[in-house]
């Protein structure tokens, strides 16, 4: 193996090790670039080495973050933030909780299919985890709480039914991914729309049959009102505007009215308006709506300019070299490869998010899983599917930061870790599925637009 | 705290979260900056809500005139830009990036300010430096030629918008220095307490 090859392993393999330093991630990126060039540079200079990476090859930068800054399609990301942050205070969510406990108090497990269903109609309108994980937890764990839920169960179901944001377009992790692949992000969103809903659906199946199995986890309330035309007519208006902003943002992609990132710009319009149909409305809440977008894209932006820092001087010590040989050769088919590197990326989830996945890992293996034979819609698709799992997994994962951040106190980090295992185990199934089955990506990119 | 019925104010709580260094102290350097690159990045928030009327018009004058302009279309992602590189100083100095604390937050305090030291010296400011040092040449260069958009209708001073890769790179620079100094003061000055 060249010296240059070795470095970049060592530069990978430092990364993992060093993130656990507690330094934002987006500068241990970009520092180990800077880093590893004086590294490759000195022993060009001094040992006669070849490796090529100098600082005219890493002040490539500048030229990476001017792409950046006049990529068009990233407008989005700032877009589909402010959107979130603005629906969060909009309360939309307050509304449909209120009406959908009604329809649903009668059922065992009930308050955790309301979840559920506004969750997935959250997750259909905007793509901020960070914002649905919150307000679910906010809104309806409390309630569980009092209801005799059990705390797992109970934390377990807010944590993967609000991440299910970042996989149910429009999700933010979808445009970035078409972003480093070059891909059309719309044929993403539409891809990712049903193995998104089914991996809803099947979250549904599993609260629905659980809280049959064991009563004692999901209780139904004492006092319950009976369905009447009332409350079904209540449930409907207070769903009115989520489809209205699903049919705004999806339906205007899906019909190729408009680009994802004129989309956005719309559906954010939307929220701000819901939020002054309802009320909500005010100086403060404008203002805060674009302190937290700012912070938020700072956040997001920060790991790209680290990261994209990271990966060119990555490639430039033929990094991407390693992945591809190694990855040829495992002794697999095709099919097999692609299974280890969803594995590895599975596991990878412990550890990183899914920022650092998407952008370091995904550029590597994306052009070696396409000369595989493989659909790259399909495959983003399947890696956004295995990704929820990232959030979710321990040590590392904003769902469980943001659920600890909110929770009750007497929900505890075990409970946290213990209500996630069997949503993860659906995620993992889901995967199988969907590998399984590439229709439920490729089918819906093929029939919009027309 | 946040009313029940104000989910909002979970999320704002959740995004101005504590330094991930307690009781940092202050220095007159950051007395001097911060409440300075504070304030630029709450004035550049307004950025978010002038992108999104930039967006709808363009959208409806697409469907009302038959064609969108090419100068609102450039413009969307000069606002995004500028917008994300301010934000930048910002976010350094509320410390908002994202840090793995898994382990790092049971370390002791002067633990946690050593790697601060070590991050900064080591990572930031050199990755700050080397992108301030070779982005003056070039905006020099759009300068120099007078470069305009590539696109026919598209808007002209391309090196204004390419100045806000130094500008905001340099002000990152600031409020690491900043920071630095208010860690040091933590490690090595005796005299405040």
């Amino acid at each position: 193996m060249e010296y240059g090859q070795i470095l970049a392993i060592l530069m990978f393999l430092s990364f993992i090790a060093l993130l656990f330093l507690g330094y934002p991630v987006a500068w241990t990126l970009g520092g180990l670039a800077i880093s590893f060039t004086a590294i490759a540079w000195i022993s060009d200079t001094l040992f006669d080495t070849f490796v090529g990476v100098d600082w005219a090859f890493t002040s490539g930068i500048v030229d990476r973050i001017w792409d950046t800054m006049k990529n068009w399609v990233l407008v989005a990301l700032p877009m589909f933030i402010y959107m979130g942050i603005m629906l969060d205070k909009s309360g939309m969510a307050e509304q449909m909780m209120e009406s959908f406990v009604k329809l649903y108090g009668r059922l065992r497990g009930g308050m955790a299919l309301v979840v559920c269903n506004i969750g997935v109609l959250l997750a259909a309108s905007t793509g901020v985890v960070a914002a649905s994980v919150t307000l679910l937890a906010v809104l309806a764990l409390p309630a569980m709480l009092n209801l005799k839920y059990d705390k797992g169960f109970a934390a377990g179901t807010v944590g993967a039914v609000g991440t299910l944001g970042i996989l149910i377009p429009p999700s933010i992790m979808l445009v970035l991914m078409a972003d480093r692949l070059s891909l059309s992000a719309g044929d993403l969103f539409m891809g990712a729309f049903i193995p998104g809903m089914l991996l809803g659906a099947l979250y549904i199946v599993f609260i629905v049959i659980y809280a049959w199995l064991k009563p004692e986890v999901g209780p139904v309330p004492p006092n319950r009102e009976p369905i009447t035309f009332k409350v079904i007519w209540g449930v409907v208006r207070a769903a009115v505007p989520a489809f209205l902003l699903i049919l705004a943002v999806l339906g205007s992609i899906f019909f190729g009215i408009a680009t994802p990132t004129e989309a956005s710009g719309i559906g954010a319009l939307g929220a701000v308006l819901l939020a002054a149909i309802n009320g909500r409305l005010s100086w403060k809440v404008l203002k805060d709506t674009g302190y937290e977008t700012t912070k938020t894209t700072g956040m997001i932006f920060g790991i790209f300019l680290g990261a994209t820092a990271f990966s060119l001087v990555l490639r430039g010590l033929g990094g991407d070299d390693v992945v591809e040989k190694g990855l040829k050769a495992l002794p697999f088919g095709p099919d097999g490869i692609v299974i280890a590197v969803l594995f590895f990326v599975f596991i990878l989830g412990f550890f990183l998010d899914w920022i650092e996945i998407t952008l370091i890992i995904l550029p590597l293996i994306g052009p070696v899983v396409k000369d595989l034979g493989f659909d790259l819609v399909w495959f983003c698709v399947v890696m956004a599917v295995v990704l929820q799992s990232s959030f979710l997994t321990p040590p590392v994962g904003f769902t469980l930061f943001y659920l600890k951040g909110v929770a009750p106190p007497e929900v505890t980090t075990r409970d946290i870790y213990r209500g996630i295992m069997p949503f993860v185990a659906i995620i993992a199934a889901t995967t199988v599925v969907v590998f399984l089955w590439k229709d439920l990506v490729l089918w819906l990119p093929s029939v919009a637009y027309k | 705290m946040a009313q029940p019925d104000a989910p909002g104010a979970q999320l704002d709580a959740l995004l101005s979260s504590r330094d991930h260094i307690p009781r940092l102290p202050e220095t007159p350097f950051s007395r001097a900056v911060d409440p300075l690159i504070e304030w630029l990045g709450r004035v550049s928030s307004v950025l978010w809500p002038i992108l999104v009327a930039v967006i709808t018009v363009n959208v409806l004058m697409r469907y009302v005139l038959g064609r969108g302009l090419v100068e609102f279309e450039e413009i969307q992602w000069h606002l995004y830009a500028v917008g994300f590189l301010i934000a930048q100083a910002w976010c350094v100095q509320n410390d908002g990036h994202v840090r793995i604390d898994v382990f790092a937050e049971h370390f002791r305090t002067r633990t946690k300010c050593w790697v601060e030291l070590f991050g900064m010296l080591v990572w930031l400011l050199p990755f700050v430096l080397l992108v301030v040092w070779f982005s003056v040449p070039f905006v020099a260069y759009s300068f120099r030629i007078g470069e305009i958009s590539e696109a026919p209708g598209g808007l002209p001073y391309r090196f204004a918008v390419k100045a806000f890769l130094f500008v905001g790179f340099v002000l990152l620079a600031i409020a690491t220095v900043s920071r630095l100094t208010r860690v040091l003061a933590a490690l090595f000055d005796r005299s405040g307490r």
